[in-house]
């Protein structure tokens, strides 16, 4: 039905989308203007990363609907927005960087403002070096989300401990970001080159399917009694998590959150049960249902993303470990909320892909010149990877005194680096090329993510900074 | 039995030297380190916060299995060694062929290898010396350092550039076992530990990581220690002023700070904490006498001062946080929460002692019997520097080998072994031609383009070289046949 809407619209008419989004920029801007001119203070760093938040969502917007409607003029505006969106970031990281005097790496907030920054770079690198314009439809959703988590963050400049005083420091960490990048971009370009080798719609809507079921899953791993879902307690007047003793938190159980997560993740599992059974079956009128369902699931990823904001963001609850009423916060629960987000954004990826595919495959490099972006990217990226080891490695010499010392970070970083290892031997000496080394890159990117947020939040170590 | 022995010993090496085995020892190293990472480890965790994580079967169970103590597992250390001997011997296996690449440049291409290289072009020519010559020029042009080879039976020209990319794996791999033995060598002889030190202490006992104590050959005094904080009160720097004392002489002194170790004979030695010792450094007392007398004294635990020439006053307790229970005074913490004082002030010339104390304890106190009264005008407390002391002789290994890798990757990833020949030949139907060919060993899409730059070059330099060509071709013999 979506998709005879937006087939009957004439391409002339994609100005409105335009202008919507110029109205609403400069709408928000005037707004933010007025409240400027009030306490007379105009570049400082949370002015400029709301401007930043502002083009960046107008950005998103106009790729999104460059996604939906293939109106390339929407592009052109688009990238318009990222570059007033970079330039306000650049004044936000340049900002922070005279405060605190140093680099913005200090804390999980400076990262995260350093990592929407690389990733705009990265957009229009992509987008006007190597003609992949629908990046932005990927990138700038992450760039929103990680302004947004960073409003709920400590911003505070925190004078650095005497662990950190030390150039390896930024020398460490501008290299890992660097190579995180690359590997997110590998990671983006194997994604697109499966749609550009033809790999089936459906086995798309599996994956999707399958990767929001996860989010879910991993969701509901705090499903507590009576349906309710337990949350960290947050402290709003320290900005921190409560604990009942040290390295002990401190949960609260949100009621009846639990049942609603339950219920969105039976509907999110239904377009993958959909697929199975059609897959058995032979039946690709089974698609067309699972289809709908995603479309159902959205709906109901939204509602869950908005009950679950407005319950988290206030209110009192009771604890099962201790007295009394706590507060929690978005902040408590970074995971979350970026799994809510990304499952939505993943599930309207699904759609854009179904919707519009044949533009894609059109707009698009061809599958062999992504296999060999890809590769080549990689071959950025390893090399970076191993540089950014060794200097962690001289660093932790000078400072504890041992060169490794099987940290978990540590420890996942040589497992990032033996597995684009494995990828590299795999090309090279037995010829992977297509869907296999795709599939690796896909692999790769994983094992970073977890070692870049899985590692600081779920395993106990001594990165305790970021 | 010999020849079963040498098939076994045959398969052995097929097996180690395999890709196949290379990858799956991999992937159990990347499953093990990733579960040394997601089960709690057991020097760095304590053992009660190991009690609290797990069940007492779950915890006998993880330790039968060495699963809380992964790294150093004997089994882990195998499988590293097991992988670098399988590094060693695909090394082997492969690096006589890319030797021969690497030694011996085919630099003559004969009938065979023209024929079934995948780049190559044929460019009319009046005669041969002049072909040579275009695509000397060309070469020449583009940065190539052309060679003229002599065959058994025709000229040809030779170029290329970056040999090193063939052999730039095995520098990685050889890097790679060069990280390995420097951490080998770390695990046999290397040595952690930490001692704390206060103002003026010298040591040269360390107590190591797992229990013992090492002896160093030399003693490390500390001459002072301090913290500087942030407004905020957070710690902005630790320092520590250290002298090295080997057979009573100071060797060397050094103010060390997080990230700027003292080394002395292979030994570093690193400010890792800052903190109270919870024990009194300095207590300045002033005392006044019944007459009206007033004095500053300055006692430390256990020192005895003279007030006057009869008067000796001894500090013989300092208790940084007091409770009274039963009539004893305990000390309920190290903090400084509610000190207390014990002064004993003798006479010399009755030798009669009585017990100061401050606050005036009941039950324990004479205040009123002592020629003087005290009172605390100043208060410090010591601190003790707290020292990670290290020696890592493999550790040059670890930094040789990743400066290696570092410059192998380079020659893998950025560097491309570029071949050009040039060969003067008579192509099928008779006609005098220039056969061009070229391969590269990477990065094939640039290479493309540069070959169709070279073609390009030799076909306008064959242009301007055609007059004197002309003129030169009555001096020349005609090519050979092919």
């Amino acid at each position: 039905m979506a998709r005879a809407r937006v087939e009957q619209q004439p391409a002339t008419t994609g100005n409105t989308l335009i202008v919507v989004v110029g109205l609403g920029i400069a709408f928000l801007l005037f707004m933010a203007f007025l409240n400027v001119v009030k306490s007379g203070n105009l570049l400082n760093e949370s002015n400029l990363l709301y401007a930043a938040l502002i083009f960046y969502a107008g950005a998103g917007a106009l790729y999104l609907g460059f996604g939906v409607t293939g109106t390339d003029s929407y592009v052109r505006f688009a990238s318009i927005a990222t570059w007033a969106g970079l330039a306000a970031n650049t004044g936000a990281v340049a900002h922070r960087w005279y405060e605190a005097g140093h680099p913005p790496f200090a804390s999980i907030y400076e990262m995260l403002l350093s990592f929407v920054w690389t990733l705009a770079v990265l957009t229009i690198v992509a987008e006007k070096k190597f003609q992949v314009k629908v990046i932005g439809t990927v990138t700038m959703p992450v760039a929103i989300v990680g302004v947004v988590l960073m409003q709920l963050l400590r911003t505070d400049v925190h004078p650095l401990v005497p662990a950190l005083q030390s150039t390896w420091l930024h020398v460490h960490v501008t290299l890992a970001m660097l190579a995180y990048a690359a590997c997110a971009l590998s990671f983006a370009l194997a994604m697109v080159f499966l749609i550009q080798d033809k790999m089936k719609t459906e086995t798309f809507l599996a994956a999707t399917s399958l990767f929001t079921v996860g989010v879910y899953a991993g969701i509901l791993t705090r499903f507590e009694k009576w349906g309710g879902l337990s949350l960290i307690a947050w402290n709003a007047q320290d900005k921190a998590e409560v604990f009942v003793q040290k390295g002990v938190r401190l949960f609260v159980v949100i009621p009846d959150l639990g049942w609603l997560m339950l219920l969105v993740l039976l509907v999110v599992a239904a377009p993958f049960i959909l697929y199975l059974i059609g897959r058995v079956k032979k039946d690709e009128s089974f698609y067309t249902v699972a289809n709908r369902a995603v479309f159902v699931s959205i709906l109901l990823q939204v509602l869950a993303l908005a009950v679950f904001l407005l319950r988290a963001s206030s209110g009192l609850y009771s604890s099962l470990d201790a007295e009394g009423l706590y507060a929690t916060s978005l902040a408590a629960s970074p995971f979350i909320l970026s799994g809510l987000v990304g499952g939505i954004f993943n599930s309207l990826l699904y759609l854009l892909l179904l919707w519009r595919r044949a533009d894609l495959e059109r707009l698009l490099p061809t599958a062999d010149n992504l296999d060999r972006i890809t590769y080549k990217t990689i071959c950025i990226a390893f090399p970076l990877l191993t540089l950014m080891i060794a200097a962690g490695a001289y660093w932790a010499n000078r400072t504890w005194g041992s060169y490794w010392s099987w940290d978990p970070k540590e420890t996942w970083a040589a497992i990032t680096w033996l597995v684009y290892a494995g990828y590299l031997h795999m090309r090279i000496t037995r010829g992977w090329r297509g869907r296999r080394a795709a599939y690796f890159a896909i692999l790769g990117f994983a094992v970073v993510m977890f070692t870049f947020f899985g590692v600081t939040y779920l395993l106990p170590g001594m990165h305790a900074y970021a | 039995m010999a020849a079963a022995s040498s098939t076994i010993r045959r398969k052995v090496w097929q097996s180690l030297s395999s890709i196949k085995t290379g990858v799956v020892l991999l992937i159990i190293v990347v499953i093990l380190s990733a579960v040394g990472t997601l089960v709690l480890q057991r020097p760095v965790t304590e053992a009660d916060e190991m009690q609290r994580a797990y069940s007492p079967q779950m915890l006998s169970l993880l330790d039968k299995l060495g699963l809380t103590d992964v790294f150093h597992a004997w089994w882990f250390v195998a499988l590293l060694i097991l992988v670098s001997l399988s590094i060693v011997a695909a090394s082997i296996d492969r690096f006589p062929n890319a030797w021969r690449y690497f030694a011996r440049p085919y630099k003559s291409p004969d009938r065979p290898f023209r024929r079934a290289l995948p780049t190559q072009i044929q460019i009319p020519i009046p005669d041969e010396e002049t072909g040579l010559v275009a695509a000397e020029r060309s070469l020449h042009g583009m940065g190539f350092k052309p060679e003229r080879v002599v065959g058994s039976d025709r000229l040809s020209i030779f170029a290329e550039r970056n040999r090193i990319s063939e052999v730039a794996v095995y520098i990685v791999h050889a890097s790679l076992l060069l990280i390995f033995l420097g951490g080998i060598i770390d695990a046999l002889w290397g040595w952690r530990g930490y001692v704390s030190l206060t103002r003026g202490q010298e040591t040269s006992i360390v107590g190591l990581r797992d229990g013992k104590q090492k002896n160093l050959s030399f003693a490390i005094r500390c001459d002072g220690a301090g913290q500087e904080n942030y407004k905020d009160g957070t710690p902005k720097k630790w320092w520590s002023q250290l002298v090295v004392v080997e057979n009573g002489r100071d060797v060397q002194k050094k103010e060390i700070v997080v990230n700027d170790p003292l080394v002395y004979g292979g030994v570093r030695v690193y400010q890792a904490s800052y903190g109270p010792t919870g024990k009194l450094d300095k207590l300045v007392v002033n005392a006044s006498s019944l007459a009206g007398e007033k004095k500053d004294l300055s006692l430390s635990l256990d020192q005895t001062v003279a007030v006057d020439a009869d008067t000796d006053v001894k500090l013989a307790e300092f208790i940084p946080d007091y409770v009274v229970r039963d009539n004893q005074v305990y000390m309920r913490s190290t903090e400084v929460e509610n000190p207390a004082a014990h002064f004993i002030v003798t006479s010399k010339k009755s030798g009669k002692q009585v017990n100061f104390w401050l606050p005036p304890l009941e039950g324990f106190a004479e205040n009123e019997q002592s020629p003087y009264q005290f009172t605390v005008e100043d208060l410090k407390m010591g601190y003790y520097t707290g020292l990670e002391i290290s020696h890592e002789p493999g550790q040059w290994g670890v930094w040789a080998g990743v400066v290696l890798m570092c410059v192998g990757l380079a020659f893998v990833f950025y560097i491309a072994h570029t071949r050009f020949w040039a060969v003067p030949v008579r192509d099928e139907k008779g006609n005098l031609v220039l056969w061009v060919g070229g391969t590269v060993n990477r990065n094939r899409d640039a290479f493309e383009q540069r070959f169709q730059d070279l073609t390009e070059k030799i076909k306008s330099e064959l242009k301007e070289m055609k007059p004197a060509a002309a003129f030169r071709r009555k001096w020349l013999r005609s090519p050979e046949k092919n």
